[in-house]
Protein backbone atom coordinates (compact mmCIF):
# COMPACT_ATOMS: atom_id res chain seq x y z
CA UNK A 1 0.00 0.00 0.00
CA UNK A 2 2.33 2.36 1.07
CA UNK A 3 4.84 1.71 -2.41
CA UNK A 4 1.84 2.51 -4.34
CA UNK A 5 0.95 5.82 -2.68
CA UNK A 6 4.89 6.80 -3.42
CA UNK A 7 4.93 5.22 -7.01
CA UNK A 8 1.81 7.80 -7.52
CA UNK A 9 3.20 10.69 -5.88
CA UNK A 10 6.42 10.29 -7.89
CA UNK A 11 4.15 10.06 -10.91
CA UNK A 12 2.34 12.70 -10.27
CA UNK A 13 5.11 15.00 -9.14
CA UNK A 14 7.42 14.08 -12.32
CA UNK A 15 4.51 14.73 -14.28
CA UNK A 16 3.80 18.50 -13.56
CA UNK A 17 7.92 19.19 -13.70
CA UNK A 18 7.79 17.18 -17.55
CA UNK A 19 4.59 19.37 -18.41
CA UNK A 20 6.01 22.95 -16.78
CA UNK A 21 9.50 22.08 -18.51
CA UNK A 22 7.58 21.33 -22.08
CA UNK A 23 5.77 25.14 -22.01
CA UNK A 24 9.01 26.84 -20.91
CA UNK A 25 10.44 30.04 -21.91
CA UNK A 26 13.77 29.91 -23.85
CA UNK A 27 16.74 31.23 -22.24
CA UNK A 28 17.43 34.08 -21.62
CA UNK A 29 14.44 35.52 -22.87
CA UNK A 30 11.18 36.44 -19.98
CA UNK A 31 7.75 37.66 -20.40
CA UNK A 32 8.09 40.94 -18.93
CA UNK A 33 10.73 43.08 -19.53
CA UNK A 34 10.84 46.66 -18.51
CA UNK A 35 12.53 46.59 -15.12
CA UNK A 36 15.72 44.28 -16.21
CA UNK A 37 15.66 46.84 -19.06
CA UNK A 38 15.64 49.39 -16.89
CA UNK A 39 17.81 48.43 -14.45
CA UNK A 40 20.01 47.32 -17.14
CA UNK A 41 20.73 50.68 -18.55
CA UNK A 42 19.99 53.12 -15.64
CA UNK A 43 21.92 51.41 -12.79
CA UNK A 44 25.38 52.33 -13.24
CA UNK A 45 24.61 55.87 -13.82
CA UNK A 46 22.20 56.35 -10.34
CA UNK A 47 23.89 54.23 -7.98
CA UNK A 48 27.53 54.59 -10.13
CA UNK A 49 28.03 51.08 -8.81
CA UNK A 50 29.83 48.44 -11.52
CA UNK A 51 28.07 45.92 -10.08
CA UNK A 52 24.47 45.89 -10.99
CA UNK A 53 23.37 42.88 -8.77
CA UNK A 54 25.11 44.80 -5.79
CA UNK A 55 22.98 47.73 -6.33
CA UNK A 56 19.74 46.36 -6.70
CA UNK A 57 20.17 44.31 -3.60
CA UNK A 58 21.59 47.44 -1.79
CA UNK A 59 20.01 50.29 -3.31
CA UNK A 60 16.34 49.83 -5.12
CA UNK A 61 15.44 46.71 -3.13
CA UNK A 62 16.90 47.80 0.46
CA UNK A 63 13.80 46.58 2.47
CA UNK A 64 14.60 42.56 1.26
CA UNK A 65 18.06 42.73 2.44
CA UNK A 66 16.80 44.18 5.91
CA UNK A 67 14.05 41.77 5.95
CA UNK A 68 17.16 38.76 4.83
CA UNK A 69 19.07 40.20 8.09
CA UNK A 70 15.81 40.65 10.60
CA UNK A 71 15.60 36.64 9.68
CA UNK A 72 19.58 35.63 9.99
CA UNK A 73 19.15 37.27 13.43
CA UNK A 74 15.77 35.70 14.64
CA UNK A 75 17.74 32.53 13.52
CA UNK A 76 20.49 33.52 15.49
CA UNK A 77 18.85 34.23 18.98
CA UNK A 78 17.05 30.91 18.42
CA UNK A 79 19.91 28.56 18.10
CA UNK A 80 21.61 30.50 21.10
CA UNK A 81 18.42 30.29 22.81
CA UNK A 82 18.54 26.45 22.37
CA UNK A 83 21.90 25.88 23.33
CA UNK A 84 21.85 28.44 26.13
CA UNK A 85 20.50 25.04 28.46
CA UNK A 86 23.54 23.83 28.25
CA UNK A 87 25.66 26.02 30.12
CA UNK A 88 25.71 25.58 33.51
CA UNK B 1 40.45 17.43 17.14
CA UNK B 2 40.46 15.70 13.57
CA UNK B 3 43.24 13.38 12.30
CA UNK B 4 46.62 14.51 10.88
CA UNK B 5 45.36 15.17 7.70
CA UNK B 6 42.94 17.49 7.88
CA UNK B 7 44.97 19.30 10.30
CA UNK B 8 47.33 19.96 7.85
CA UNK B 9 45.30 20.65 5.00
CA UNK B 10 43.59 23.42 8.00
CA UNK B 11 47.00 25.14 8.53
CA UNK B 12 47.40 25.72 4.37
CA UNK B 13 43.74 26.55 3.57
CA UNK B 14 42.41 28.91 6.38
CA UNK B 15 44.48 31.61 5.55
CA UNK B 16 43.40 32.11 2.17
CA UNK B 17 40.17 31.24 2.66
CA UNK B 18 39.49 34.30 5.35
CA UNK B 19 41.36 36.41 2.75
CA UNK B 20 39.26 35.67 -0.29
CA UNK B 21 36.31 35.89 2.41
CA UNK B 22 37.29 40.11 3.25
CA UNK B 23 38.23 40.36 -0.31
CA UNK B 24 34.71 39.71 -1.73
CA UNK B 25 33.33 41.75 1.01
CA UNK B 26 35.23 44.81 0.07
CA UNK B 27 34.99 44.67 -3.79
CA UNK B 28 31.32 43.70 -3.26
CA UNK B 29 30.57 46.89 -6.31
CA UNK B 30 32.79 45.96 -8.16
CA UNK B 31 33.15 42.22 -8.33
CA UNK B 32 30.16 38.86 -8.23
CA UNK B 33 29.53 38.55 -4.68
CA UNK B 34 28.64 41.09 -1.91
CA UNK B 35 28.40 40.71 2.28
CA UNK B 36 25.87 38.14 2.72
CA UNK B 37 28.42 35.26 0.15
CA UNK B 38 31.54 37.08 1.69
CA UNK B 39 30.44 36.71 5.25
CA UNK B 40 29.33 33.14 4.55
CA UNK B 41 33.00 32.24 2.91
CA UNK B 42 34.44 33.70 6.32
CA UNK B 43 32.21 31.58 8.55
CA UNK B 44 32.82 29.03 6.66
CA UNK B 45 37.07 29.25 7.13
CA UNK B 46 35.90 29.47 11.16
CA UNK B 47 33.74 26.58 10.77
CA UNK B 48 36.72 24.55 9.58
CA UNK B 49 39.00 25.70 12.16
CA UNK B 50 36.27 24.28 14.43
CA UNK B 51 35.77 21.23 12.86
CA UNK B 52 39.88 20.47 12.46
CA UNK B 53 40.78 21.70 16.30
CA UNK B 54 37.74 21.11 18.48
CA UNK B 55 36.55 23.79 20.62
CA UNK B 56 38.72 24.10 23.28
CA UNK B 57 41.80 25.29 21.05
CA UNK B 58 39.52 28.12 18.92
CA UNK B 59 37.72 29.44 22.50
CA UNK B 60 41.38 31.33 23.19
CA UNK B 61 41.61 32.97 20.32
CA UNK B 62 37.26 33.82 19.47
CA UNK B 63 34.68 34.40 22.25
CA UNK B 64 31.20 33.94 21.34
CA UNK B 65 30.70 37.48 23.19
CA UNK B 66 32.84 39.41 20.95
CA UNK B 67 30.97 37.43 17.87
CA UNK B 68 27.64 38.60 19.21
CA UNK B 69 29.01 42.46 19.87
CA UNK B 70 30.28 42.34 16.13
CA UNK B 71 26.74 41.01 14.92
CA UNK B 72 25.04 43.48 16.73
CA UNK B 73 27.26 46.42 15.50
CA UNK B 74 26.56 45.20 11.94
CA UNK B 75 22.55 45.17 12.10
CA UNK B 76 23.10 48.74 13.59
CA UNK B 77 25.24 50.07 10.69
CA UNK B 78 22.81 49.07 8.80
CA UNK B 79 20.35 50.31 10.04
CA UNK B 80 21.79 53.30 11.09
CA UNK B 81 23.25 53.86 7.31
CA UNK B 82 19.52 53.75 5.75
CA UNK B 83 18.41 55.80 8.00
CA UNK B 84 21.23 58.44 6.70
CA UNK B 85 19.26 58.87 3.41
CA UNK B 86 15.61 59.45 5.46
CA UNK B 87 16.22 62.99 4.02
CA UNK B 88 14.84 61.45 1.18
CA UNK B 89 13.88 58.11 1.36
CA UNK B 90 14.54 55.27 3.80
CA UNK B 91 17.80 53.71 2.00
CA UNK B 92 18.35 56.82 -0.24
CA UNK B 93 21.60 56.80 -1.60
CA UNK B 94 23.26 60.21 -0.17
CA UNK B 95 26.95 59.29 -1.32
CA UNK B 96 26.90 58.45 -4.80
CA UNK B 97 28.13 60.63 -7.13
CA UNK B 98 28.47 63.38 -4.58
CA UNK B 99 31.94 63.71 -4.56
CA UNK B 100 32.86 62.88 -1.11
CA UNK B 101 33.75 59.86 0.64
CA UNK B 102 32.97 56.58 -2.15
CA UNK B 103 31.62 59.57 -4.11
CA UNK B 104 33.28 59.65 -7.55
CA UNK B 105 30.62 59.15 -10.63
CA UNK B 106 31.65 55.48 -12.41
CA UNK B 107 32.48 55.63 -16.16
CA UNK B 108 29.39 54.12 -17.87
CA UNK B 109 29.92 50.87 -19.85
CA UNK B 110 32.59 48.20 -19.47
CA UNK B 111 35.12 49.23 -17.20
CA UNK B 112 37.66 47.98 -14.77
CA UNK B 113 36.45 49.69 -11.88
CA UNK B 114 37.05 51.96 -9.97
CA UNK B 115 36.98 51.20 -5.74
CA UNK B 116 36.29 55.07 -4.57
CA UNK B 117 32.55 54.66 -6.14
CA UNK B 118 28.92 53.68 -5.62
CA UNK B 119 28.17 55.76 -2.46
CA UNK B 120 27.07 53.98 0.73
CA UNK B 121 27.15 50.17 -1.35
CA UNK B 122 30.37 49.82 0.03
CA UNK B 123 29.48 50.73 4.01
CA UNK B 124 26.53 48.59 3.79
CA UNK B 125 28.41 45.50 2.54
CA UNK B 126 30.78 45.72 5.35
CA UNK B 127 28.18 46.18 7.65
CA UNK B 128 26.24 43.32 6.45
CA UNK B 129 29.04 41.03 6.13
CA UNK B 130 30.31 41.44 9.25
CA UNK B 131 26.56 40.75 10.35
CA UNK B 132 26.58 37.62 8.56
CA UNK B 133 30.25 36.65 9.87
CA UNK B 134 29.16 37.03 13.24
CA UNK B 135 25.89 35.35 12.92
CA UNK B 136 26.47 31.65 11.14
CA UNK B 137 30.28 31.97 13.21
CA UNK B 138 28.47 32.15 16.88
CA UNK B 139 25.84 29.53 15.39
CA UNK B 140 28.64 26.84 14.72
CA UNK B 141 30.34 27.73 17.51
CA UNK B 142 27.30 26.97 19.96
CA UNK B 143 26.60 23.79 18.09
CA UNK B 144 30.29 22.57 19.06
CA UNK B 145 29.76 24.12 22.63
CA UNK B 146 26.83 21.73 23.05
CA UNK B 147 28.95 18.65 21.69
CA UNK B 148 31.57 19.75 23.81
CA UNK B 149 29.30 19.16 27.06
CA UNK B 150 27.89 15.79 25.56
CA UNK B 151 31.07 14.49 25.90
CA UNK B 152 31.93 15.61 29.07
CA UNK B 153 28.84 13.53 30.07
CA UNK C 1 33.45 32.21 -36.40
CA UNK C 2 29.83 31.11 -36.32
CA UNK C 3 30.88 27.49 -36.54
CA UNK C 4 32.72 27.88 -33.72
CA UNK C 5 30.40 29.87 -32.01
CA UNK C 6 27.96 26.71 -32.39
CA UNK C 7 30.69 24.24 -31.38
CA UNK C 8 31.51 26.23 -28.18
CA UNK C 9 27.48 25.99 -26.87
CA UNK C 10 27.46 21.95 -27.86
CA UNK C 11 29.70 21.70 -25.65
CA UNK C 12 28.50 23.28 -22.98
CA UNK C 13 25.26 21.92 -23.26
CA UNK C 14 27.02 18.35 -23.13
CA UNK C 15 28.84 19.85 -19.83
CA UNK C 16 25.41 20.70 -18.18
CA UNK C 17 23.98 17.52 -19.22
CA UNK C 18 26.93 15.55 -17.31
CA UNK C 19 26.83 17.87 -14.16
CA UNK C 20 23.05 17.80 -13.82
CA UNK C 21 23.20 13.82 -14.05
CA UNK C 22 26.01 13.30 -11.43
CA UNK C 23 24.20 15.59 -9.12
CA UNK C 24 21.33 13.50 -9.18
CA UNK C 25 23.79 9.94 -8.96
CA UNK C 26 24.73 12.15 -5.70
CA UNK C 27 21.81 13.24 -4.53
CA UNK C 28 20.59 9.44 -4.59
CA UNK C 29 24.76 8.36 -3.34
CA UNK C 30 22.94 10.83 -0.13
CA UNK C 31 20.20 9.20 0.72
CA UNK C 32 21.16 5.61 0.58
CA UNK C 33 24.47 5.57 2.65
CA UNK C 34 24.27 3.46 5.72
CA UNK C 35 27.87 5.85 7.06
CA UNK C 36 26.24 8.97 7.98
CA UNK C 37 29.50 10.26 7.40
CA UNK C 38 29.74 9.43 3.67
CA UNK C 39 26.15 10.51 2.79
CA UNK C 40 27.55 14.12 3.97
CA UNK C 41 30.22 14.64 2.45
CA UNK C 42 28.09 13.19 -1.14
CA UNK C 43 25.42 15.61 0.34
CA UNK C 44 28.86 18.80 0.36
CA UNK C 45 29.70 17.23 -3.57
CA UNK C 46 25.63 17.46 -5.24
CA UNK C 47 25.87 21.44 -3.52
CA UNK C 48 29.45 21.80 -5.20
CA UNK C 49 28.02 20.58 -8.29
CA UNK C 50 25.22 22.48 -7.72
CA UNK C 51 27.32 25.88 -7.39
CA UNK C 52 29.25 24.83 -10.78
CA UNK C 53 26.10 24.81 -12.05
CA UNK C 54 24.86 27.99 -11.62
CA UNK C 55 28.19 29.52 -12.82
CA UNK C 56 27.68 27.91 -16.63
CA UNK C 57 24.25 29.44 -16.11
CA UNK C 58 26.02 33.12 -15.56
CA UNK C 59 24.71 33.42 -12.24
CA UNK C 60 28.38 33.88 -10.01
CA UNK C 61 26.27 35.55 -7.10
CA UNK C 62 24.36 32.42 -6.31
CA UNK C 63 27.28 30.04 -7.34
CA UNK C 64 29.27 32.25 -4.39
CA UNK C 65 26.32 32.03 -1.53
CA UNK C 66 25.63 27.85 -2.21
CA UNK C 67 29.20 27.19 -2.36
CA UNK C 68 29.77 28.93 0.93
CA UNK C 69 26.45 27.86 2.87
CA UNK C 70 25.27 24.50 1.05
CA UNK C 71 28.99 23.19 0.58
CA UNK C 72 30.56 24.53 3.34
CA UNK C 73 28.61 25.30 6.59
CA UNK C 74 26.21 22.97 6.11
CA UNK C 75 28.58 20.00 6.02
CA UNK C 76 30.48 21.46 9.21
CA UNK C 77 27.37 21.62 11.12
CA UNK C 78 26.33 17.62 10.10
CA UNK C 79 29.81 17.01 11.32
CA UNK C 80 29.48 18.59 14.72
CA UNK C 81 26.24 16.37 14.89
CA UNK C 82 27.85 13.40 13.75
CA UNK C 83 29.97 14.10 16.36
CA UNK C 84 27.71 14.71 18.91
CA UNK C 85 25.63 11.34 18.08
CA UNK C 86 26.52 8.13 16.36
CA UNK C 87 27.83 7.54 12.77
CA UNK C 88 26.33 4.49 11.62
CA UNK C 89 22.88 4.91 10.55
CA UNK C 90 20.93 1.69 12.51
CA UNK C 91 17.49 0.19 10.74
Amino acid sequence: MRKYVLLAALLIVSGFMLLSAVDMHPFGSPDREDMDKYFINNAQEEVSANNVVTSIVFDYRGFDTLGEATVLFTAVVGVSLIFRRLIK
Amino acid sequence: MMSKIVRTITNILYSSILIFGFYIIMHGHLTPGGGFQGGAVVASGIALVLIAYGYDTVKSWMKKSNLSVLESIGALGFIGIAFLGIGTTFFYNFLANSGGLFGDPTVIGINPGNLDTSGVLPLMNWAVGLKVLAGLGSVVLLMAYGIRKGDEE
Amino acid sequence: MTNFGKVISVIEEIIQILILLIIIATAIMAVSFKDLLAAVISLAATSLLLSLEFYILQAPDVAIAEAGIGAALTTAIFILAIKGTVRREEL
